[in-house]
């Protein structure tokens, strides 16, 4: 188990940078969903990313369909570095692809839930991957992830850019298949909309055996461990209290210093993604696009 | 180092073999991206028009953008990496690779950037503060870059400016401690993390503030003014503070080019490259720490101007009298006790090793090989290979009981820089004959024509002096 879980660590990094080098295109034809000045490109090329990741696979899993579906059918068990290393990928391609390659990535992805069907063991209800109301909690624990990571260990977005992100990434909800009406549109909607799943939520046996894997995963060597300690204290402490509650997780609030070391930590991290082939030269490609779209 | 970074989440403990061998591939890398990250100065232009334009259309526009570059520990682990080359010497393709694209993801800063810190830092626009100024910088440089100018008196210079907010942003990242150290252990580990760790903080710290780096080139330009073959560009100092140096441009010819020179040429500028490291180390008692092809310009004759003093370590007589007993002893002497206490004495080894005198010469006299008896000798690609081993040879029952003590970090870059400079130039000389001249214990008469005109200058300085 360990040793498995070493290698998980050296591919997550190899295989996310891979994914995401793969899902920023060369000479685009079109500017996919987003485009060079929208705020989702910024807050993509944060250092605080994985933060955001690791908090969003935190709120998800506290809805125990979503949990279930993940649960019961994923491999992520067998193969945890391929889910995470898939939905990286996923992510680029709707982000910074063409707007038919995102379209076929989704078409993709929504292949894959229409096979995913059960029967929750705690709830006792029936779950479909495919269904919209599912879907739409995936989509606002992320959008809701990358507003707060950022304005904890990332450069804070101003309210203006928070709500044009939200708007923006409604997107992304329409790929994959929430109808545009059902999705929040603003950071108000998204908290009212947070605030009204909110009863249905639990942390039941799957969720908290999986997230205590992911917060503390066994084997690792100290030097490692201290590092995935900071990404770790980050995403704990960007929940919503509730959902620290929930969890059972106490987490003070950080200090100065803290969010400093933070920081410090997800720049090494950020150094070994861009030490990965590829990833350097589709940062350059992003970047160059932004540029040109700066207004003057 | 940002390799050594690299390292950290893929890190495993003893005994399970996967990662071993990703690990043990990782060092390597880390190793050569360090070598990679060190050749600083390099030109922006070498890699062609096509990269010129790239590089000028990624320009860093404002303070954030350096900070988004530079910020979260990137600048130190790039620093770290050029010091750990210093002291080790085998990290993997992967960290090299890490170390060489962070490298490469620092563009250079716009020209309107550039010409913003020149203002904040001397009062006026380059354009005024310059009879002519370059926007377009001919080279990247330590935590800057430089650009060609002309002062108003008509000199022409090399400025150096810094990425603005950058110190700042480097001496935050110093702070942490715990996380060097850590990146450290991996990058080095078979050095002291903690005497590293201290000489890569005091190092870098000094390099945040362009003045230690000017004190440095002028104490050097000093020392050398009116020397045959050994040129330092002397600072221009009204136009010198924490985040400008102004220095005489000089207008010789790389390091590439000199290669392609005949032998004789080569080997007069590798005889220029050794008396100055050595003349340096004990006349003026400072060396630098970056002695690599890239900061040498070189002109017929063996002229040889040497750049860049940003990592010049200065020593006093107390720490420099083992490293002369240690010469004196195995080289002049052949006595090997003298020689093993003089070792102690300095704290390269332990007092009272298990370990018998004739095995420690064994172990340590290849870094004395090429001075140990008089004649003329050739270094070679193979002997600079072998210095650079046998240094970083922890097995065997000498290894375990030397240890590098902190002043004497920084000094071994001699083996891994000037070594494999000279191997590089295939140079023969009678270095013995060399040495003698400037050993103190010994300063003989001059043994070559370049020496001679080196012992003219040596009188000349002295009735200046007088």
């Amino acid at each position: 188990m360990t040793a498995d879980l070493y290698a998980t660590a050296t591919g997550l990094i190899e295989r996310s940078a891979a994914a995401y080098a793969a899902g920023v295109p060369e000479g685009a034809r079109d500017n996919g969903f987003f485009g060079p000045a929208s705020v989702t490109w910024r807050v993509n090329a944060g250092l605080a990313s994985p933060v955001a990741g690791l908090r969003s696979l935190l709120m998800q899993a506290l809805h125990p369909l979503a949990m279930a579906g993940v649960d019961q059918h994923s491999g992520w068990r067998r193969d945890p570095v391929g889910r995470l290393a898939a939905t990286s990928a996923y992510l680029a391609t709707i982000t910074f692809g063409e707007r038919a390659e995102a379209v076929r990535a989704a078409a993709r992805v929504r292949r894959i839930h229409d096979r995913v069907r059960g029967t929750d063991a705690v709830t006792g209800q029936p779950y479909a991957a495919g269904d919209p109301g599912l879907l739409l909690w995936v989509h606002a624990a992320l959008v809701d992830s990358v507003v707060a990571a950022a304005s904890l260990v990332g450069t804070a977005l101003a309210a203006g850019d928070s709500n044009s992100y939200v708007a923006e990434m409604v997107a992304a909800a329409e790929l994959i298949g929430v109808p545009r009406p059902l999705v929040p549109s603003s950071v108000p909607e998204l908290d009212l909309y947070i605030a009204s799943v909110r009863p249905g939520l639990r942390c039941t046996p799957a969720a908290a055996g999986s997230m205590a894997c992911l917060l503390d995963p066994p084997g690792l060597d100290e030097d490692t461990a201290e590092i995935w300690q900071d990404i770790r204290d980050a995403a704990v402490a960007a929940l919503p209290r509730w959902a620290r509650q929930m969890y059972g997780y106490s987490a003070p609030p950080l200090t100065p210093g803290r969010r400093t070391e933070i920081r410090q930590s997800l720049g090494v991290l950020d150094a070994m993604v861009l030490g990965q082939p590829g990833v350097l030269e589709a940062r350059q490609r992003i970047t160059l696009r932004m540029r040109a779209a700066r207004p003057a | 180092m940002a390799g050594a970074a690299t390292l950290l989440l893929l890190r495993r403990r003893p005994g399970r073999l996967r990662l071993d061998r990703a690990r043990a591939a990782l060092r390597l890398a880390a190793r050569g991206g360090a070598r990679y990250a060190a050749s600083a100065p390099r030109l922006f232009a070498v890699a062609g028009e096509r990269r010129q334009q790239l590089r000028e259309d990624l320009a860093l526009q404002t303070a954030e953008d350096v900070a988004d570059t530079l910020g979260a520990m990137k600048g130190v682990m790039m620093k770290i990496g050029q010091m750990a080359s210093y002291v080790d010497d085998g990290l993997s393709p992967a960290v090299r690779q890490t170390l060489a694209r962070l490298q490469d993801s620092v563009p250079p800063m716009s020209p309107g950037l550039a010409a913003a810190m020149v203002e904040e830092e001397l009062g006026a626009p380059p354009d005024r503060a310059f009879a002519r100024w370059d926007p377009r910088p001919i080279a990247a440089a330590s935590i800057g870059q430089v650009h060609r100018a002309v002062t108003l008196d008509g000199r022409a210079v090399a400025v150096k400016v810094q990425y603005p907010g950058i110190a700042e942003t480097i001496a935050a990242d110093l702070r942490n401690v715990a996380l060097l150290r850590r990146m450290l252990r991996i990058a080095a580990p078979a050095q002291d993390a903690d005497a590293l760790l201290s000489e890569v903080r005091d190092r870098v710290g000094e390099e945040l503030d362009y003045r230690h780096e000017a004190a440095s080139q002028r104490l050097m330009a000093a020392y050398y003014d009116g020397h045959p073959t050994i040129a330092v560009p002397r600072i221009i100092d009204g136009l010198s503070t924490r985040r400008i140096m102004v220095s005489e441009l000089s207008g010789a010819v790389r390091f590439a080019e000199l290669a392609s020179w005949p032998q004789h040429e080569r080997d007069l500028a590798a005889e220029t490259i050794y008396r100055f490291v050595f003349r340096s180390l004990y006349d003026v008692r400072a060396f630098n720490g970056d002695p690599h092809p890239g900061n040498y310009l070189f002109q017929r004759g063996g002229r040889v101007t040497f750049l860049d003093f940003g990592l010049v370590r200065h020593f006093t007589p107390a720490e420099l009298r083992p490293l002369l007993q240690m010469a004196r002893t195995i080289c002049v002497e052949h006595d090997p006790e003298a020689f093993r206490a003089s070792l102690e004495n300095a704290g390269f080894l332990r007092p009272g090793a298990p370990v018998s005198t004739q095995a420690i010469v064994e172990h340590l006299a290849v870094f004395y090989d090429t001075i140990r008896e008089p004649g003329p000798r050739t270094i070679t690609s193979d002997y600079a290979s072998s210095v650079v081993r046998r240094f970083f040879d922890v097995r065997g029952p000498v290894a375990a009981h030397i240890a590098v003590p902190r002043p004497y970090v920084i000094l071994q870059r001699i083996n891994l820089g000037l070594f494999a400079v000279l191997g590089e130039l295939s140079a023969t000389a009678d270095w013995r004959a060399i040495s003698e001249e400037i050993w103190p214990f010994t300063r003989s008469p001059a043994s070559t024509p370049m020496g001679e005109a080196e012992a003219r200058w040596l009188v000349r300085r002295q009735a200046a002096a007088a």
